[in-house]
C-alpha cells in the first residue's frame, strides 16, 4: 500500500507536467503480497467443476462435507 | 502422505479435502494410485479455476516475458517461483495455499505463504485455528504449579516444513502464571527455550489471551494465566537451495528446550521452574518421483 501511495503521489506529480517521462512510470510494477490474492476471509470461493484423479466431475458444493473442506492449491503432482 | 493420514479424523469432524492443480487427470491419476491418495486431486490444466480464484502465479508469467531480468522480477522468481530460476513449467501453477472453507463454501481461514518452499502442514493449520488433531505422541508430566502435555503437530519434517511444538498447560487450583505484559511489572513471563534445530527457525512463540489477576496487596494488576491454556511455537524449516542435500544425510532431529515459569498463589511466589522437552522427527526427503507418461 505505501508502494502504491508513492505511486499515486508519483502520478499528481507527472500531472502538473504532462510532458515528463511517461515510459518510467509505466515499467512500474506492484509488489506481489499474496496474502492479498483470492477469495478473504469471509468471502464465498467461485464456483468450479473439476474432474477428479477417477473421472468424476466435482465442485464447489460437492467437495463440502457438514462443516466444509480443507482446499489446496499446489503446484504439481509432476514434479 | 501427512493430509491422507489425516483424512478419517478430518471426516469424523465434518470435515472433506480436496486439492487442485494444473496437473492432467492422468497425471493426477497415476500420483493419486502411486501415494494412496483417496481425496480429490482436481486437474484444473487449463488454470481456469486458479485464475478465477485470483491466486494463478503472476511471477512465473513475468520471468518469462520482457521483465524476466529486471531486478525486481529476479528476486520475486526466488520466492514465488524457484530458487533454481524460473522454468516454464511454473506458468499456470497457482501461488500455492489452503483455503479453510465452511459448509456453504466461504473462507473461515487462509494459509499462504511468502516464500514458495514454505508449507504449512494440515495438523499445523488444525492446531493454529485451536482444532488440533490427535498428536502422535505426546510428553505429559507435572510439576508442584501444574500439569502439561507437549506434542508437535507432526512426526516428520522435511525442506520447507511449517510445523508447530504445542505445550497444553493447566495450572493448579489457586495457582497463576505470568503472562506477556507482566515483565513490566518485574515478574517473570512463562516461555519456551528452545535449542537451535539445524536449517530451522523459529517464529515468536503464540500466547492466548491472558486474564487480569488482581494482587491485593500490593494493589497491582498483571496478566496470568490461570484456566487452562495452550503455548504454540511455530518452526519453519528453511527452504533455501542446499538445505535438500543437508537434510538428505539425517535421519531424524531432536528439538529440546525447557518451558520456564514461575508460578505464584494469592500468598507466594515460588521458585522459577525450567521443565525440560524433547521431540524427536523424522526427517523426509521431498517426491521427486515423476509420473509415468
Amino acid at each position: 500500500m505505501k508502494r502504491l501511495l508513492r505511486h499515486a503521489a508519483l502520478a499528481g506529480a507527472l500531472c502538473a507536467l504532462p510532458l515528463a517521462a511517461p515510459t518510467e512510470a509505466a515499467q512500474e510494477r506492484e509488489p506481489v503480497e499474496v496474502a492479498k490474492l483470492g477469495p478473504q476471509i469471509g468471502e464465498r470461493v467461485p464456483d468450479f467443476a473439476l474432474t477428479d484423479q477417477n473421472g468424476r466431475v466435482r465442485t464447489r458444493d460437492s467437495i463440502l462435507g457438514p462443516n466444509g473442506a480443507i482446499l489446496l492449491f499446489h503446484r504439481s503432482a509432476d514434479w | 502422505m501427512e493430509l491422507q493420514s489425516r483424512l478419517e479424523e478430518l471426516r469424523g469432524r465434518g470435515l472433506r479435502v480436496a486439492a487442485i492443480s494444473y496437473d492432467s487427470q492422468e497425471v493426477l491419476a497415476d500420483f493419486g494410485r502411486r501415494r494412496g491418495v483417496t481425496f480429490p486431486l482436481l486437474a484444473d490444466d487449463d488454470s481456469a479455476v486458479i485464475t478465477d480464484f485470483g491466486i494463478l502465479n503472476t511471477v512465473a508469467i513475468e520471468a518469462q516475458g520482457p521483465n524476466g531480468d529486471h531486478p525486481d522480477v529476479v528476486a520475486d522468481v526466488a520466492k514465488y517461483v524457484s530458487v533454481f530460476g524460473a522454468g516454464s513449467n511454473i506458468v499456470g501453477t497457482p501461488f500455492p495455499g489452503t483455503f479453510m472453507l465452511d459448509g456453504e463454501g466461504r473462507v473461515t481461514a487462509r494459509f499462504f505463504e511468502e516464500f514458495y518452499r514454505e508449507r504449512n502442514t494440515t495438523a499445523n493449520v488444525m492446531l493454529r485455528l485451536g482444532e488440533g488433531l490427535s498428536p502422535i505422541e505426546a510428553i505429559e508430566g507435572e510439576t508442584a504449579h501444574l500439569k502439561f502435555t507437549a506434542y508437535a503437530s507432526d512426526p516428520a519434517i522435511t525442506v520447507g516444513t511449517r510445523f508447530s511444538v504445542a505445550v497444553e498447560i493447566e495450572p493448579n487450583p489457586g495457582m497463576h502464571l505470568y503472562a506477556p505484559g507482566a515483565d513490566e511489572l518485574g515478574y517473570r513471563v512463562l516461555g519456551l527455550s528452545l535449542s537451535p534445530l539445524p536449517h530451522t527457525r523459529f517464529e515468536p512463540v503464540a500466547y492466548p489471551a491472558s486474564e487480569i489477576y488482581h494482587f491485593e496487596p500490593l494493589d497491582e494488576r498483571v496478566p496470568v494465566y490461570q484456566a487452562p491454556f495452550t503455548l504454540l511455537q511455530e518452526a519453519v524449516v528453511s527452504g533455501a537451495p542446499g538445505v535438500e542435500d543437508a537434510l538428505a544425510e539425517i535421519d531424524a532431529v531432536t528439538l529440546s528446550g525447557t518451558l520456564d515459569y514461575q508460578a505464584c498463589d494469592d500468598r507466594l511466589c515460588y521458585d522459577p521452574v525450567s521443565v525440560p522437552l524433547s521431540f524427536t522427527f523424522e526427517v523426509d526427503l521431498l517426491d521427486r518421483q515423476r509420473a509415468n507418461r
